[in-house]
């Protein structure tokens, strides 16, 4: 079956389960090496598997590393492409679903290029989220190689309803707000963060599943790339911010951790922001934002 | 490329960068190859042969009295103002003072005599208030075929996003004879050293290979294009690639807001 950018395959969602458990595989890529990455990410879902984990989650563009630069467009592949075809086999052969960063080329032009998140379960692709807040400012410059994204990303899977967001989108509420409106119980962020600015997504990755009462995981690289250090840090955060589980800083790490979606209900109603949503504000929003 | 052009807009590069810095002129090393010629032509060009003084730095392992004579060829043709400074003597203390020196480590020793020239020039720069012209070419620059704080090291590098074929065929355009544009480039770090020999590849062909690089020309493509082995094409890529360390600043982990060398994104000034 192909593809189009913007086709999903929904799961039925008939077995989803109420618990399931995450690996947050925390990995250092090797820059521009995507078989030895490639290489990685299969044995980690195979430990994964071995754990009892149903999802396995590797970090923002951990296919090529994240300091590749003009390294970009030749690195780019289409979705699906030989990479994503390589992990729908590797979720296949495990029955465990997968999520992995890469850098995506477009199939309709041969240089536009999105900093994307790829979904894989055992049947298949499910889903992709290319990132809507490109950062480029500091020693960032995303806008400079990717196109962003224009639609946020929540897929009815087996293991519940997933939402896919990366890295500085979760300086965005509204990024994770409409994720959780569209149905997000747990919604994954993957990054690529350097360590100058780990104190705000420890702060961030808690506000963001506290106020919309949803699961929160963050996975992010580790080790240097060209002089920046990622931090790790990856973490499970609960729907009342809690941080249920934490991989190391720094270095590689694997953790897994479980998600009880019964909880949301408690959250929901201890906190209940959902219900209290004032939608006429998001109109305001919209106007005072078009006036900075 | 339109020569008359390239040369006119190298021109203004080198005179406004000279005026803007204050600066009385400009230093460069003149060794009898076709870039230092390049650069000390288009220099002269700029800001007049009295205001440009040209070093020449022979020693006496790598001795060529061809060198010297083209080097004065060039240096009369573009009324240069000259100095030879024999740096064999402090080469010498060099390979004294250097508890494990090992002569016959030709590379780190080569490296020794490129750093030696590079503290001459910056010693005149200095001492005249002269901008050090380098002669880097693209060709070189993009193998990473100098030596790191030796011969790369300048304040201006007119010449560097020129390949060498072009820096050949502006060589001309300005003037310079044909014989000495031609000639096989050496860095003359020993003796019957060439560049071509060594990089393993002639410039007419690495600098089409280098030139669809620099375009995101897949090594396939560049293979077919020029019908030669995609093999070639592949080394020639994996060089370029792993020298973009020698063609950056010395790298620190980022712990601060902005980081020298990194996001520190500043005008350059010259004053």
């Amino acid at each position: 079956m192909i593809l189009g950018s913007q086709d999903i395959r929904i799961e039925s969602g008939n077995d989803m389960k109420d618990k399931i458990k995450l690996a947050l595989a925390q990995i250092s890529s090797k820059r521009e090496n995507k078989e030895a990455n490639l290489q990685k990410i299969e044995a980690l879902t195979f430990k994964a598997k071995e754990q009892g984990a149903d999802l396995a989650i590797f970090p923002e563009m951990s296919l090529t590393g994240y300091v590749v630069r003009d390294q970009f467009y030749e690195l780019a592949e289409t979705i699906p492409g030989p990479t994503v075809e390589r992990v729908e086999a590797l979720a296949k052969k495990t029955g465990m679903h997968v999520i992995f960063g890469m850098p995506e080329l477009s199939e309709k032009t041969r240089a536009t290029v999105f900093n994307t998140a790829v979904f894989v379960g055992p049947e298949g692709l499910i889903g992709k989220y290319r990132k809507m807040y490109l950062p480029t400012h500091s020693v960032f410059e995303e806008k400079r190689y990717f196109r962003p994204g224009y639609q946020t990303a929540a897929f009815q899977t087996d293991l519940g309803n997933i939402g896919l967001c990366i890295c500085y989108d979760l300086f965005f509420p509204e990024v994770l707000r409409l994720i959780r409106l569209k149905g997000a119980q747990l919604i994954v962020c993957i990054s690529a963060s350097p360590s100058v600015r780990r104190s705000y997504f420890e702060i961030l990755t808690c506000a963001r599943a506290l106020e919309n009462t949803a699961y929160l995981a963050y996975v992010n690289l580790a080790g240097v790339e060209d002089g920046l250090q990622f931090w790790g840090g990856s973490r499970l955060v609960s729907p009342t911010g809690d941080v249920l589980a934490k991989a190391k800083y720094d270095e590689e790490d694997f953790v897994t951790c479980e998600v009880d979606y019964s909880d949301l209900r408690t959250a929901e109603t201890f906190i209940p922001t959902l219900r209290d949503l004032r939608p006429e504000l998001f109109d305001k929003l919209k106007e005072y934002s078009e006036r900075l | 490329m339109d020569f008359s052009e390239a040369q006119k807009r190298i021109c203004r590069f080198i005179k406004e960068y000279v005026e803007n810095a204050g600066a009385k002129g400009i230093v460069l090393g003149l060794s009898g190859g076709i870039d230092s010629a390049t650069i000390a032509a288009l220099s002269s060009l700029a800001v007049g042969g009295d205001n440009v003084l040209a070093l020449m730095l022979p020693e006496k392992e790598n001795f060529n009295q061809k060198d010297i004579d083209d080097a004065k060829v060039v240096a009369d043709k573009f009324k240069l103002q000259t100095q030879i400074c024999d740096i064999s003597s402090v080469l010498e203390y060099f390979y004294k003072g250097i508890p494990v020196f090992e002569p016959k480590d030709k590379l780190c020793k080569g490296n020794i005599k490129a750093r030696t020239r590079m503290i001459y020039l910056y010693y005149y720069g200095n001492k005249l208030n002269r901008i050090v012209c380098g002669s880097s070419d693209k060709s070189e620059t993009m193998m990473g075929y100098f030596t790191k704080w030796g011969d790369a090291a300048a304040d201006i590098t007119p010449i560097m996003d020129l390949y060498k074929t072009q820096v050949r065929k502006l060589a001309v355009h300005l003037g310079i004879p044909e014989e000495l544009a031609l000639k096989p480039s050496t860095p003359a770090l020993w003796p019957n050293q060439t560049a071509e020999n060594e990089l393993g590849i002639k410039y007419e062909t690495l600098d089409l290979i280098l030139y669809g690089l620099e375009r995101f020309m897949a090594t396939e493509e560049i293979a077919n294009q020029l019908i030669i082995p995609k093999l070639i094409v592949e080394k020639v890529k994996t060089r370029w690639l792993a020298n973009e360390h020698k063609r950056r600043n010395p790298i620190a982990p980022k712990m601060g807001y902005r980081t020298v060398g990194n996001d520190f994104r500043l005008p350059r000034h010259t004053y």
